[in-house]
């Protein structure tokens, strides 16, 4: 009777699963198959024909590299991906209407010139931007690429049915004009000063321009099989092959406006162990590896003269920050308190004296990059007349006496907090990267000296960086301190500076992940997006890093460099410290 | 012994959807999708909502898992969070160059670990005894990360640096489709895999067949005049390799899972990797792909090594 049951109950089961597989199936929705407008090839008027409609063949006896990527993108479209290997791959094939050249400036790549007040393309208002494209731009595949392709790039990425990466500016143009195949003319709805970053190859390269005539009438483009792989460029190369988890291959595009690349053929090579990628080095298997870590730096050196190292200022730099967060509900408010001496600036001062960074630095980092006195380092935006706090741990204790810290039984400082007998004792938590181990390990022992006590807690990043839903600590604001890396990408983002974006129950979505709420912070922030113009902006980004300065509201531990090492054969220009080390392909060359 | 199969079928359904049930309960909890947005300046709090939204991460829990399981239970595994493409499509993408790899290293894992298990085991305390015993203690011991470099540099740095034909690191671009290509590739992976795994399979063959060999069956069939040859290959052999097979039937599925330290130091574009990559970006539905796949794979190799049981042994009655 038992097994009978048993049997009837499992079949019971077993029909159940059959008869839901025979039923409708849920399917994840595909890109609405609507059939793309076909515009017939033909040459824009007055101009002559494209070049070609495919990519140029590796000839016999072509110049080729093999590059080593640590990681395989997932999609090949900056406006879809997060990743890094994504976007560095398509600044190769899917450009924008401007750039950044090795020296940082923003200069034009489809378009003729960068506008400005000068010549027209800002208005008085900043709230017209003119971009004149040059003429006779042509897709790979022969078609025109015009000034409608700007406009339905921005199309693609205000359709609330494409899962875009970021909206952030295209959301605030209320629309665009195109009166003829070369001119897009945007008109903003307010101010966004930041408008050098929409449809342009920034590191992101969030803003390359879309072709309509293939996407044109599909949205959910996320899924779309041209998303993951453009068979189109409109840079100097184009993706012919991708066997997945191993290779892509690119290959010359035959209407790029510059011309033929210096190279006949570029291959990436998917190579996920960094000691794999120095052996293939030696051996020649590969030419390029553009992403080593720094920790690589000590032993890449030896392998001069046959592999040189190039170590190149990163756009990002790797960061302390205190929890000031305060709790409530109100706006600028969190679900906790932060640690409550670092609401003190003496305690916050006395920390950052401290720290050694420049002994970690030429220790942990071969001395191969600097320690910052403030934020966005390496970029246009550093306020240079800073100078970094210097180690000097007898300030240190004098800070902390002062502030009335004093030594415990155990050597760790302990004093009256909110009326709270508090001990100097918080936890730190940042990812699980060796590199950051090693380095709270020794920010632990210098700390020890000045009788503060650093807890460092590691979780993965996938953990660490979760989003408030996820109960991420940082986010929620249950933490100390943390250590992360953050960057400019490439206009400095100061809006994570306002009481506004403080994160909390109220307000899940925000990313003031200092959980600060300072008025006078919070002035100086809202000035920095007030003007378009880029000279009062710098006044105000300057003022905001003399105030976090003055106030030790961070600790900017060091400028994070891009790590490269390459064959003798291989010629690598110099590249932009926005644009990246992938943004300059067309000069790439082999002796 | 229908009756059986039949019986251990219907277990092994519910079997798999505890299976996917912890699985997925596991993987939401060990990383956030979202995260790789994070901290990335100049996405709004609105852009984060409609991605997490067009991913379905909004939902409640279970009901993400009932749709997973809908969708699965039709034959789809979704798509990926992050490459977008379906998760069936990495697999198939994926799946055979794995197979290669892991079925020609179980081939030979089988093959070499047979002969010294059995040569070890008939010449117990013998010289040549104690030389396989040390060298599968050294492959035992050793990790295959260290295994793998060491083969890098030695077959592929510095037989390159002193001009002899050397082995590729497998960062090269080669094509899996031209057959000599695909050996000299396979021979790094294939060596390490097999230098770890015989070590502990000859020692279990080993122990295995001394159990046997000292059983009265084994005298008998010696008294009854049987060469020695004949003893161990039809009497002891076959006795000692039931648990071999077991075990060996246990790996067979994992051959499905890949390899993760292999194929990432050759840079072997195999399920290991897929599983792994996808599996710190919390890419759900790509890892529970790859762990139903597993999942299926164990549970119906199970029920068929149990099967096999019964023409192995004829002892062993199925009910």
């Amino acid at each position: 009777m038992k097994r009978s049951m048993y049997l009837l109950v499992s079949m019971i089961v077993l029909a159940s699963m059959l008869l839901a597989g025979c039923g409708p199936a849920v399917t994840v929705a595909p890109a609405t198959a609507v059939p793309p407008v076909v515009v017939p090839t033909q040459p824009v008027a007055g101009c002559a024909a494209a070049t070609g409609t495919a990519a140029i063949p590796f000839p016999s006896g072509g110049k080729t590299v093999t590059v080593a990527f640590s990681q395989e993108p997932d999609l090949l479209s900056g406006l879809f991906s997060s990743m890094s290997f994504a976007q560095w791959i398509t600044q190769g094939i899917l450009v924008g209407l401007g750039t950044w050249d090795a020296n940082n400036n923003f200069i034009p790549e489809l378009a003729v010139e960068v506008p400005s007040a000068a010549n027209g393309g800002v208005s008085a208002d900043g709230l017209t931007i003119t971009w004149h494209l040059k003429p006779c731009l042509y897709w790979s595949d022969g078609e025109p690429l015009t000034s409608a392709d700007v406009k339905f790039t921005w199309q693609v990425e205000t359709d609330p049915g494409n899962a875009v990466y970021s909206r952030a500016g295209y959301d605030q143009i209320a629309s665009i004009d195109t009166p003829d195949d070369t001119t897009a003319v945007l008109h903003f709805s307010k101010l966004y000063p930041g408008w050098q970053t929409l449809f342009t190859s920034g590191p992101n390269n969030q803003g390359s321009i879309q072709p309509m005539h293939l996407l044109q009438g599909k949205t959910g483009l996320e899924t779309d099989p041209f998303t993951h792989w453009p068979t189109i460029s409109s840079g100097p190369f184009v993706i012919t092959d991708w066997v997945a988890g191993d290779h892509l291959t690119m290959l010359p595009n035959p209407n790029y406006w510059k011309g033929h690349p210096k190279l006949d053929q570029i291959q990436i090579k998917f190579v996920p162990d960094p000691e794999t990628a120095k052996a293939a080095l030696k051996t020649g298997d590969v030419d390029f590896v553009p992403d080593f870590a720094e920790s690589d730096l000590a032993d890449l050196p030896a392998l001069e003269p046959a592999i040189h190292t190039r170590v190149d200022a990163g756009p990002e730099f790797e960061h302390y920050l205190f929890n000031l967060g305060t709790k409530g509900t109100g706006v600028g408010q969190s679900d906790y308190d932060g640690f409550c001496p670092f609401k003190d600036v003496k305690v916050r001062k006395a920390i950052i004296l401290g720290i050694d960074r420049q002994t970690i630095v030429d220790t942990l980092l071969f001395g191969k990059t600097t320690v910052p006195a403030s934020l966005w380092p390496n970029s246009y935006w550093y306020n240079t007349n800073l100078t970094p706090y210097p180690y000097d741990p007898e300030q240190a204790k004098t800070l902390l006496e002062s502030a009335g810290y004093t030594a415990g039984a155990d050597g760790i400082r302990h004093g009256m907090c909110n009326g709270v007998d508090t001990k100097l004792s918080f936890n730190f938590e940042t990812t699980t990267k060796q590199l950051r181990i090693d380095m709270a390990v020794a920010v632990q022992v210098m700390l020890q000296q000045i009788g503060v006590e650093f807890k460092p807690i590691h979780t993965p990043s996938g953990t660490f960086f979760g989003n408030y839903a996820s109960g991420a600590d940082m986010a929620t604001g249950n933490f100390d301190m943390a250590g992360y890396t953050t960057g400019f990408y490439p206009d400095p983002y100061t809006d994570g500076f306002l009481c506004s974006t403080v994160i909390s129950k109220q307000n899940q979505g925000g990313d003031n992940n200092y959980h600060i709420c300072d008025p006078a912070l919070d002035t100086l922030a809202q000035a920095v997006n007030a003007s378009a113009d880029p000279a009062v902006r710098k006044t105000a980004i300057d003022q905001i890093q003399q105030y976090m300065y003055d106030n030790a509201l961070v600790i900017p531990i060091y400028a994070r460099a891009n790590v490269m090492a390459y064959t003798d054969r291989f010629i690598l220009p110099p590249t932009s410290v926005i644009s990246g080390m992938m943004g300059d392909m067309f000069d790439w060359d082999v002796k | 012994m229908w009756t059986y199969i039949s019986r251990r079928l219907i277990q092994a359904l519910f079997i798999l959807l505890i299976i996917t049930g912890v699985c997925f309960l596991l993987t939401h909890y060990s990383a956030d999708p979202m995260s790789q947005y994070a901290n990335k300046q100049g996405m709004t709090a609105a852009d984060r909502a409609a991605i997490a939204h067009s991913l379905g991460l909004d939902q409640p829990l279970p009901v993400q898992y009932v749709k997973w399981l809908w969708l699965a239970l039709h034959g789809n595994l979704g798509n990926s969070f992050f490459s977008r493409q379906p998760v069936l499509t990495l697999i198939r993408q994926r799946l055979p160059l794995t197979l290669i790899l892991m079925v020609t290293a179980e081939i030979f894992i089988i093959i070499i670990s047979l002969i010294l298990g059995t040569v070890s085991a008939v010449k117990q305390y013998s010289a040549i005894d104690n030389i396989i015993t040390s060298f599968s203690f050294i492959g035992y011991s050793m990790p295959i990360f260290f295994i793998a470099f060491a083969g890098i540099q030695i077959f592929a740095v510095q037989f390159k640096a002193w001009g002899l034909p050397y082995l590729p690191t497998g960062a090269d671009i080669w094509n899996p489709k031209n057959l000599g290509a695909l050996i000299r590739h396979l021979v790094l992976p294939v060596s390490c895999l097999v230098i770890i795994q015989v070590a502990g399979y000859s020692r279990f063959l080993r122990s295995s067949i001394l159990e046997v060999l000292g059983l009265d069956y084994v005298r008998t069939a010696r008294a009854k005049g049987l060469s020695e040859r004949t003893m161990l290959l039809k009497h002891a052999l076959r006795n000692a390799a039931l648990p071999f097979i077991t075990i060996i039937g246990l790996d067979i599925p994992f051959l499905l899972g890949g390899a993760l330290v292999t194929e990432s130091i050759f840079a072997w574009p195999g399920m290991g990797r897929l599983f792994w990559e996808y599996a710190q970006r919390g890419d759900f539905p790509v890892v529970n792909g790859v762990l139903l796949l597993t999942g299926s794979a164990v549970v119906f190799f199970t029920i068929i090594v149990d099967v096999l049981y019964t023409f192995v042994d004829p002892r062993i009655r199925l009910s």
